[in-house]
């Protein structure tokens, strides 16, 4: 978790783009999310434990790709065979974690302070990531998460909502402000209220 | 531009895959006497094929996963995938 932002020096509040003339509902949003924990799960190869029976903040750890497991404070994104990102706006969770995986099966990294996220809303969100990113959008649902990359940035993309739509971009701490520059670029055509 | 389908993920664009190389190469069995000219083209020396080829792809920027696909090389057409520790035949 950190409160330390990682778009400080150039996320600026206000109108952006081609905003003029348009209800500000119906601009995209763009905001910064910080202070969620962020935990890659990854099961070992040689493990052989069963994560069926294994549930983190009453959520399992499934295997199927683009799921997301999710309550109202944790999301457990699919990001690979045997690979989880675990989201939570509740830090006692990294507590939970390594309660309930053990050591020998699984690795557990806290990655809180290694990535910048870039919060999208509204629905011409989804044209922007249609520019930089190679995946039909149109296919994500609410509660699916993507890796993928968006103007060469590896992201990672998980839709917590669809009507309206709203979604997460992660990408590495340090392509934080290219991946900004990138986003906010794409929007400019639809204008952007940046928040 | 071509479009892969991960064995993990489903069909994906070309951007997010890294090529690996030829994947039907073998490596010289352990303890064994080995000519340099068998490690060399264990190695390095590699057949520039026109047709069907088996190959190692890296999803970089998705599940992390290596893949084998079988593409021809002059056509792109890709004909099947499989996950890297699946037996070609």
């Amino acid at each position: 978790m950190t409160l330390i932002s990682a778009l400080n020096n150039i996320h600026i509040k206000g109108l952006f783009g081609d905003h003029e003339g348009k209800d500000e509902k119906n601009l995209i949003g763009i905001s910064e999310t910080k202070n969620l924990l962020i935990v890659q799960i990854a099961q070992y190869k040689n493990s052989s434990t069963s994560n069926e029976n294994i549930k983190i903040d009453n959520l399992n750890l499934e295997n199927e790709a683009l799921n997301v497991s999710n309550n109202t404070n944790t999301r457990i994104l699919w990001s690979g065979p045997n690979n989880w990102i675990l989201t939570a706006t509740k830090k006692e969770i990294l507590k939970e974690v390594k309660e309930k995986l053990d050591e020998a099966n699984f690795a557990i990294t806290d990655l809180s302070h290694s990535r910048a996220i870039i919060e999208l809303e509204g629905e011409s969100a989804k044209e922007v990531l249609k520019k930089g990113c190679p995946y039909n959008f149109n296919e994500l649902k609410k509660n699916n998460c993507l890796n993928s990359t968006f103007n060469g940035m590896s992201i990672m993309v998980d839709v917590l909502n669809d009507n309206p739509y709203k979604v997460r971009v992660f990408t590495l701490r340090s392509f934080g402000e290219s991946l900004y520059h990138s986003i906010t670029d794409s929007c400019l055509e639809f204008g952007y209220k940046s928040i | 531009m071509l479009h892969i389908k991960c064995p993990h993920c489903g069909m994906r664009s070309q951007n997010e895959f890294s090529y690996g190389g030829d994947a039907s190469v073998k490596r010289p069995k352990l303890n064994q006497e080995i000519s340099d000219q068998d490690w060399d083209n264990f190695v390095y020396n590699r057949k520039s094929l026109r047709g069907k080829h088996l190959e190692l792809w890296h999803h970089l920027s998705g599940c992390r996963q290596w893949i084998k696909v079988e593409r021809d090389t002059s056509t792109h057409e890709i004909f099947r995938t499989m996950k890297a520790n699946e037996d070609n035949s």
